[in-house]
């Protein structure tokens, strides 16, 4: 694991420097391979270095799926990057750099065994984070979209140190496991409320939501994909690792607050949603109402038994990262991401059409695709633990983000004179194999459930 | 073993080359996986004895091992009329689309095969997720065929129709997962036997069947979630409304059969209210189908009043309604898909839906006049068409249920005439237009009308090797030994 750390380390800095040479068209092959070195390493049983990691992140079980799921997050999206060297751009080894450290900060998070190494991760990656949202600097758009998430995402930084402060307060310690019986139970509830806000806060649930849409909406396409995917996997992942570490101790009204925030995330993130024209803050708000989805599957999470939330995130990511490539390339030609521009996708690029339509089905929970059988998998998790009621008003709401999706479709498969849309036969490739396997994971989904386990 | 699965992956891998194909490719390529699937329901239904296996051609495979859920499909004695309605009608359609002028595009046809497979796929499910998973399954290509194929103002018919049957799935996807969730101890591999023979507590038994029936009765549609239907079928393209009204259309009251043997209490006690609703829809139905002026409009209305008829007979649960239930629903798929097609056949040639635009073409066109009045008189339900045999069977039940309600459904029997006979006269009958002006029947629409004609007066005339698979089904109503 540490080996990891390093290469992407290593390679990060190399793909900033990098961007001061003529060779810029290498940058991101560049970054690919050292991403997947980093993958290799972390996956792989290489014990190098770990030693050096003095018990503060974990390297096996589910911290290294969970990493391993970070790295191929980043592998998905680095490849759109090179659109940035076609376009010229000059910042494209800054941008390409900071995002593998938005995902060296992004393992860290989801590997950490102490608070000290969590809280190091979490600054990584929003401070990285927090450039690539105003990286279109001339567009005041992005520059609000940097600032309005650098404020939030402190007041999230501040939240999650006072919660870490009073654990460490109460038990002398900032190891996440070991936490031994303490005095003033109540006080220790308090900061675990702290911290699990904090993350609410990265993750985007309703009350917990408001700078969603206009961060997403300001930011450059592609690193929404990126603050959608990536960020949200850490922050869930980060949160997964706390609960797993503390099993026992965790306070009983955890399950009632998770309901209360997936009730009003559903309810309020559906209803908001529906009357959005642009296609950006739609998603984001379709990005809440998964985050809802997803917290669903941590009612009465038992350790080990974290699978249905991770493959929920892969259907989720899969679905999201095909939708804002699309829109990025949408948006790119037309210069706007409203409905209006979507309108005849279908006759000036079938495949960016058809495997858009196929992630909005999937997002919707259609049937034989990922969204389906991770719906049911935190469906089942919700009626099993006695939240039966939670289950029909997720179902129920699910047809108000039926309604805006296929508001999408209907406007992608509408008649228009415009000219062709063509893009690169690589990201169309890309963008067809997430198809693919959205559409395996829900004709098989055991293969990725015996992975992930 | 995967014999059943294999009905489902002809259409299927038919749909996807389809969508590669050349434009003159696919609709040949559509016609011979229908003619295909066709052929190989025969030979499945031919070796198929409904005593000594009730549930033949199994695959079950394990899709979903953490909860327990099967893909499960295969052949059982319900399944069967539907299934046979299914190639038929699939198979029609498409020939349908083969006349001169056809300039739809390959996309369509691919979008034709995904919903054959997931229609056949539908009929055969054997467990409730299965069936879940087809039943939403069938509605997306059915959305984007109408949505790229349909008239004017498809886009607002579609969406209506889309959210409806949506929100009737979900309603029923909570209810599944709830019954998968309560029976996971008890459920083996068996298929629906297992389902039926988890006796559920009353109290869920009333939320879980308010479910299942509002989502199928959305999809029936039943009176009063019927509002979608008409807009939809006036807005379909006409050869794919085929399917849509005469398979899509059972797909709600095949899960009233599939699924009424688990609430059987539920369905008792509700009864009452139950079955006058759905009289409502037929008398309300027929009566609008009397006072429309659009072709269309009036076979929507009729479709509508009809089906309120089978779902009032199989809601009586009683042996006959389910088999007049079962073979009602070939009966009407055929005369249903039958109709629209003659409408499409006028309203191709003379442009307009309205009555009034068309008249007097029995003089010009006596083959297809003729073609129409056996299609409008089983519709009717006249003795001796197949229409009569499923109609006799409802009405006979619910005659036992309570006799007044019967007078209520035999209203149907009189209304259909009305209506039909209405649209039959207009339409055939009066001032003929000029010699010339009507094209002929061409060859592949001649063969739609004596496929359609022929089946109609031999069910009619041996209704009994057919209606006789429904009593099989039913033996789960009390677990007898099928004998």
């Amino acid at each position: 694991m540490m080996s990891a750390f390093i290469v992407l380390c290593l390679f990060a800095i190399a793909a900033m420097f990098l961007g001061f040479t003529k060779v810029r068209g290498a940058i991101v092959p560049i970054a690919f391979g050292g991403t997947a070195i980093a993958l290799y390493f972390a996956i792989g049983e290489q014990p190098f270095w770990n030693h050096y990691l003095t018990g503060m992140v974990e390297t096996g079980g589910s911290a290294k799926i969970l990493a391993a799921l970070v790295l191929l997050n980043a592998l998905a999206l680095i490849p759109f990057y090179a659109w940035y060297e076609r376009r010229g751009q000059e910042e494209l080894g800054d941008f390409t750099g900071l995002f593998l450290f938005a995902s060296l900060g992004a393992m860290l998070m989801v590997s950490s065994t102490h608070y000290m190494s969590l809280f190091l991760g979490v600054e990584i990656l929003s401070i990285a984070m927090y450039i690539l949202a105003g990286a279109d600097r001339r567009k005041t758009k992005s520059n609000e979209a940097a600032l309005k998430y650098f404020i939030t995402g402190s007041f999230t930084s501040a939240i999650l140190l006072f919660g870490i402060g009073m654990i460490y307060a109460l038990t002398g310690s900032l190891e996440m496991a070991g936490t031994v019986e303490v005095e003033g139970q109540m006080l220790l509830q308090l900061a675990y409320l702290f911290v699990f806000t904090g993350f609410a806060l990265k993750i985007a649930v309703v009350p917990f939501h408001f700078w969603a849409p206009d961060v997403y909406e300001g930011t450059p396409t592609l690193f929404t994909a990126a603050m959608a995917s990536l960020v949200k996997l850490a922050s869930i992942g980060a949160f997964l690792r706390i609960i797993q570490l503390n099993a026992d101790l965790l306070p009983a009204w955890l399950n009632a607050y998770y309901a209360l925030l997936i009730l009003a995330t559903l309810i309020l993130g559906n209803v908001l949603a529906v009357k959005q024209q642009s296609v950006k803050r739609l998603l984001a708000y379709s990005g809440i109402v998964q985050a809802g989805f997803i917290l669903m599957g941590f009612i009465s999470l038992q350790p080990g038994e974290e699978w249905p939330v991770l493959f929920y995130f892969i259907a989720y990511v899969l679905a999201s990262v095909v939708c804002f490539v699309v829109v990025h390339f949408v948006e790119s030609r037309e210069g706007t991401d409203t409905l209006d521009a979507f309108r005849g996708l279908g006759q000036r690029n079938p495949i960016l059409a058809g495997t858009m339509t196929l992630a909005l089905i999937s997002l919707a929970g259609g049937p034989f695709t990922s969204g389906f059988v991770a719906k049911l998998y935190v469906l089942n998790q919700a009626v099993a633990n006695g939240y039966a009621s939670l289950a029909v008003v997720a179902v129920v709401c699910t047809l108000i983000s039926v309604y805006y999706y296929y508001k999408v479709i209907n406007a992608v498969y509408s008649k228009s004179a415009d000219p062709a849309l063509p893009v690169g036969p690589v990201y169309s490739g890309l963008l067809i194999l997430f198809s693919l396997i959205t559409l395996a994971a829900g004709i098989l989904p055991s293969l990725f459930t015996s992975l992930l386990k | 073993m995967y014999l059943a699965a294999l009905l489902i992956a002809i259409p299927l891998t038919s749909a996807l080359i389809a969508f590669f194909a050349g434009k003159r490719i696919a609709p040949y390529l559509s016609l011979a996986s229908g003619v295909a699937s066709l052929f190989y329901f025969l030979l499945l239904m031919g070796s198929y004895d409904v005593v000594k296996n009730y549930l033949s051609y199994n695959t079950s495979l394990s899709w979903i091992p953490e909860m327990r859920i099967f893909f499960h499909v295969g052949f059982d004695a319900a399944a069967v009329l539907p299934l046979l309605l299914t190639q038929l009608i699939v198979t029609l359609s498409t020939l349908a689309t083969l006349v001169r002028g056809n300039d739809r595009n390959a996309a369509y046809y691919g979008l034709i095969g995904l919903t054959h497979a997931a229609l056949n796929g539908f009929f055969m499910a054997q467990n409730p997720v299965t069936f879940y998973l087809f039943f939403e399954a069938t509605l997306i290509p059915v959305y984007f065929l109408v949505l790229q194929y349909g008239g004017p103002d498809r886009r607002k018919a579609v969406f209506k129709f889309f959210l409806y049957t949506v929100f009737g799935g979900l309603l029923m996807l909570a209810a599944i997962v709830f019954l998968q969730f309560h029976m996971r101890e008890h459920l083996s591999l068996a298929g629906w036997d297992d389902f039926y023979k988890n006796k559920l507590d009353l109290k869920y038994q009333y939320w879980l069947f308010a479910a299942f029936f509002i989502a199928f009765a959305i999809k029936t549609p039943l009176f009063p979630f019927h509002t979608w239907q008409a807009d939809l079928y006036a807005q379909a393209d006409r050869p794919s409304l085929m399917i849509i009204a005469a398979v899509m259309s059972k797909m709600g009251v095949f899960g009233l059969i599939r699924f009424d043997f688990l609430f059987v209490e539920a369905i008792y006690r509700w009864q009452y209210l139950l079955i006058p609703l759905c009289l409502i829809g037929v008398v309300y139905g027929a009566l609008v189908a009397w006072r429309q002026n659009d072709m269309i409009r009036i076979l929507a209305y009729s479709s509508f009043s009809h089906l309120g008829l089978i779902a009032a007979g199989i809601l009586t649960m009683a042996n006959l309604g389910i088999q007049g239930g079962l073979f009602a629903m070939l009966a009407h798929g055929l005369a249903a898909a039958g109709l629209f097609f003659v409408a499409d056949v006028l309203i191709r040639r003379t442009g307009t839906t309205q009555l009034d635009g068309i008249s007097g073409l029995a003089h010009l066109q006596p083959r297809l006049s003729a073609y129409f009045f056996v299609i409008v008189l089983s519709a009717i339900g006249l003795p001796l068409t197949c229409g009569f045999v499923g109609e006799f069977y409802l009405l006979w039940c619910i005659a036992e249920y309570k006799p007044y309600l019967a007078m209520f459904g035999g209203l149907t029997l009189i209304l259909g005439a009305a209506y039909l006979l209405r649209l039959y006269q207009k339409t055939m009958f009066g001032k003929s237009p000029e010699q010339g002006t009507f094209q002929g029947l061409s060859l592949s629409e001649d063969y739609v009308l004596i496929v359609i004609g022929l089946l109609v007066i031999v069910l009619g005339f041996f209704p009994i090797h057919w209606i006789g698979l429904g009593q099989y089904a039913f033996r789960f109503m009390n677990h007898l030994p099928a004998n």
